[in-house]
């Protein structure tokens, strides 16, 4: 088989492999990593994510077997997070789609088709797709044949094995050539300048969106369901309906009923590939060439005339520096967006909620738990893509003009993040709760939400003795299933919280004006001592070199 | 008043610069040469205090730079020898971000952003992103920010590099004038010829240490050599450049 496989690539143009071996190394941007970032380890870390969670499907299947009228949800929930985990990648590596500067500098003089540059470069990205496809599902898809097989025979285990994979594959990859259609179809329509802008809305969107369906849709639980008109739209509107049906169909338990929805699986899968195709082979050699001609970055507005003044210089350029990097630069963009997507999916779930404007409704504990969940993530989000940086040999800059002590800075950034980030959501829940909650709880949770960004910030920054985005950091070094355990115990462990502690005593004036006041106690102190610790410290752009002490063994 | 005193910066045990010594007077321009790798660019980093030195001290106006580093930087404008930027931001941005670090008052600052920018040639396009200017105009860029605070000690290295011939000329008479008004100016090039013109005193380095260093007047006598292009040639180049040009050519056509 291996010997197969071999000859089958050696068989392949020498250009595509090399190409191929460039572009999958690089489908994590290596201009956001340090020169001793470790990426295998970074990829080996976001591949045990996906299979702990592939794992963990597959053993709760296995020790607690799902009542039959289950399997629907579960099919359904195992398509979205699939869809979801392939969008989310399709829309990180949007980018690579097409060559950078660097790559129509260096491979334009060269003797390489265009068509192969693309060819290779979706082959790297469409890799790492299969990679997360097959790592989210492999455990899953053969807890689900057993379990299958123990109600149907083992003659099904087959049938349904190949069928969850038929439909997890084409799935992932409608997904993926939707995204490449509309990528082409903008990228041959549009000037390249309004193509960027355009690719960076598009990038937010997509986070969004796929974050809301995935939380928010509805599921379809007995064939009653796929029957009843008044659903139709619904799901006719979404492909993980359509990819639900598709997977019936080849399992041969799809009802006649949802038939129609398969074949718009079929049709819509036929239409993203010829689409992809059809468009980048169409755009692919107009947009190498207007990349060597105009800039990556998206110049700034002509009319922008005045810089706003927010409270003292340092604090101004700090402030304008942070907003404009998350605005214009790609990466940090994406990577916030990924975060603020979760933020948008709660704020959607809240707007969901809302009565008619005019009616109150006592307060209950999702609003609590949301707004805190909201708050949480936009936090880690910024905390998260704070030490990337956006130009480690512009940093010369800020060393030569630091003429103030490093805690100015420190509280500069602090202050930065209270308004860019614990505002924003603070607002939003606001503006979502006086109008239908009753004031005093109502006010009482905005207390306690605002005191609980300060505290979030607060910790989020203790140690954080730099300016944003200017300071390195080791991706590989990151243990991300370590942060993502932790975060997820600290999601639940809030959710805990507010449904055993706050929820109650915001019942209670008495109890809530204490919590309020325990919170701003902690808030108080986490300040002061982020503060003290600023007293001491050392602004930093390069990462602490690390102690190495070599024992002599005397 | 700027001294640099046995100043040497080892990297793994290997001397970048080896003991240099020399001072930079207010009203002349110093001019720093030497080959590729000699150790310039390190020295003007360690001056600018953008990394620590090995040995030595640097003094300015007397004081050890280090004894105020605030102080010392508030008065420093330093042009370095690649144009490091953000490119995510435009020309105007940058330079508006710069005057803010350094606390420059907003009304003022914002007139001498925009009469630099004019005078650079850059007011059109200042708003456009860097990303997306040539090295020349980044080069001004460096310039502008390097000069925004009125330094009383520039340090320019390669500040020449990528400029057009206007651009050149323009340059070379605001370090004479900047010179003329006081100002320290050391000044790292390999345009000789401009060196020679601008400046009223070299020092020369090779492999981290100072060959030469007086006023290219007195260079020229004692070494009886016509020009700066021959005496640095004699002090730091060691091979025959037209034998190692011919066996280039050789190599290209075997």
């Amino acid at each position: 088989m291996l010997r197969i496989v071999r000859t089958a690539v050696s068989r392949l143009p020498l250009e595509f492999r090399v190409l191929y071996r460039q572009f999958l190394m690089r489908v994590v941007d290596l201009e956001s990593l340090s020169i001793d970032a470790d990426v295998p380890a970074f990829l080996g870390q976001f591949a045990g994510l996906l299979i702990l969670v592939s794992l963990g499907q597959a053993y709760g299947g296995l020790m607690v077997p799902p009542p039959p009228n289950r399997m629907w949800h579960i099919e359904q929930t195992d398509i979205a997070l699939t869809m979801l985990v392939v969008g989310l990648v399709s829309v990180l590596t949007w980018e690579n789609t097409f060559p950078d500067h660097r790559d129509a500098m260096v491979l334009g003089p060269l003797p390489v088709k265009p068509r192969m540059i693309l060819i290779a470069k979706i082959a790297a990205s469409a890799a790492l797709l299969l990679f997360a496809v097959v790592c989210l599902n492999f455990a899953s898809s053969i807890g689900w044949s057993l379990l299958f097989a123990a109600s149907h025979g083992i003659a099904a285990f087959a049938r349904f094995f190949a069928a969850f994979w038929i439909t997890m594959i084409a799935s992932g990859a409608f997904l993926y050539g939707s995204l490449l259609t509309i990528q082409g179809l903008t990228a041959s329509v549009l000037p390249r300048r309004l193509f960027l802008r355009f690719s960076a809305v598009v990038q937010v969107v997509a986070f969004a969106v796929l974050f809301a369906v995935y939380f928010l849709a509805p599921y379809i639980e007995t064939p009653a369901d796929l029957a009843a008109l008044r659903v139709h739209p619904a799901l006719a509107a979404s492909p993980v309906y359509w990819f639900f049906a598709l997977f019936n169909q080849c399992n041969g338990s799809l009802p006649p009923d949802g038939l129609w929805l398969a074949h718009r699986a079929w049709i819509g899968l036929a239409c993203a590939v010829a689409g992809a195709t059809l468009s980048l082979l169409v755009c692919y050699r107009r947009t190498m060439r207007k990349t060597v001609e105009e800039p990556d970055l998206i110049p700034a507005r002509r009319n922008l005339n005045s810089t706003p003044q927010i409270g003292g210089g340092l604090q101004s350029a700090l402030l304008l520096f942070i907003l404009r990097t998350l605005w214009r630069s790609r990466q940090h963009r994406v990577i916030l967006a990924l975060f603020y997507s979760i933020v948008f999916a709660c704020l959607m779930n809240l707007v969901h909620l809302a009565p008619r404007i005019g009616s109150i409704i006592p307060i209950t504990p999702d609003f609590p738990i949301i707004t805190c969940w909201m708050m949480v993530f936009a936090v880690l989000g910024f905390r998260a893509i704070s030490p990337l940086p956006i130009s480690l040999t512009a940093n010369w800059i800020l060393r030569v003009t630091q003429l103030r002590p490093p805690q100015d800075y420190i509280a500069a950034v602090w202050r930065s993040t209270i308004l860019l980030v614990v505002a924003p959501v603070w607002v939003a829940a606001a503006m979502l709760s006086f109008f239908y909650r009753p004031y005093f709880p109502a006010g009482a949770h905005l207390a306690l939400l605002l005191l609980m960004g300060f505290i979030l910030v607060d910790i989020a920054l203790i140690g954080f003795h730099k300016v944003p985005f200017t300071c390195s950091i080791l991706p590989g070094k990151k243990n991300f299933q370590f942060v993502f355990w932790v975060c997820l115990a600290a999601i639940v462990l809030l959710t805990l919280f507010v449904l055993t502690v706050e929820f109650p005593a915001l019942q209670h004036p008495v109890q809530a004006v204490s919590m309020v006041g325990v919170f701003a106690a902690v808030a108080a102190g986490l300040r002061l001592f982020n503060r003290r610790r600023a007293q001491s410290a050392v602004l930093y752009f390069e990462e602490p070199p690390i102690e190495i002490i070599t024992s002599l063994g005397l | 008043m700027l001294e640099l005193r046995h100043i040497s910066k080892h990297y793994s045990g290997i001397a970048a610069v080896d003991d240099v010594t020399f001072t930079a007077r207010p009203g002349e321009v110093t001019g720093y040469l030497g080959p590729n790798g000699s150790g310039k660019s390190t020295t003007i980093k360690m001056v600018a205090g953008l990394i620590d030195r090995t040995n030595g001290q640097i003094l300015f106006d007397g004081q050890p730079i280090e004894s105020d580093l605030q102080a010392y930087k508030r008065r420093m404008g330093y042009v370095p020898e690649e144009p490091y930027l953000y490119h995510h931001l435009s020309g105007a941005e940058y330079l508006v971000m710069v005057a803010q670090l350094r606390n420059l008052p907003a009304r003022e600052s914002s007139e001498r952003i925009d009469g630099m920018l004019r005078m650079l040639a850059l007011y059109d396009d200042r708003h456009a992103s860097i990303s997306g200017y040539s090295k020349g105009m980044r080069q001004k860029v460096l310039i502008a920010a390097a000069l925004l605070h009125n330094p009383d000690l520039v340090l320019l290295d390669e500040p020449f590099s990528g400029l057009d011939v206007g651009s050149a000329l323009v340059l070379r008479s605001l370090i004479q004038e900047l010179a003329a008004r006081g100002k320290v100016m050391l000044f790292s090039s390999h345009e000789l010829d401009t060196v020679e013109r601008v400046c009223s005193h070299v020092v020369i380095l090779h492999h981290g240490k100072v060959v030469a260093d007086d006023s290219i007047e007195r260079l020229r006598t004692m070494m009886a050599l016509p020009t700066l292009e021959k005496i640095f040639s004699q002090l730091a180049v060691e091979h025959d450049t037209d034998t190692i040009a011919r066996q280039f050519a050789d190599l290209i056509h075997a």
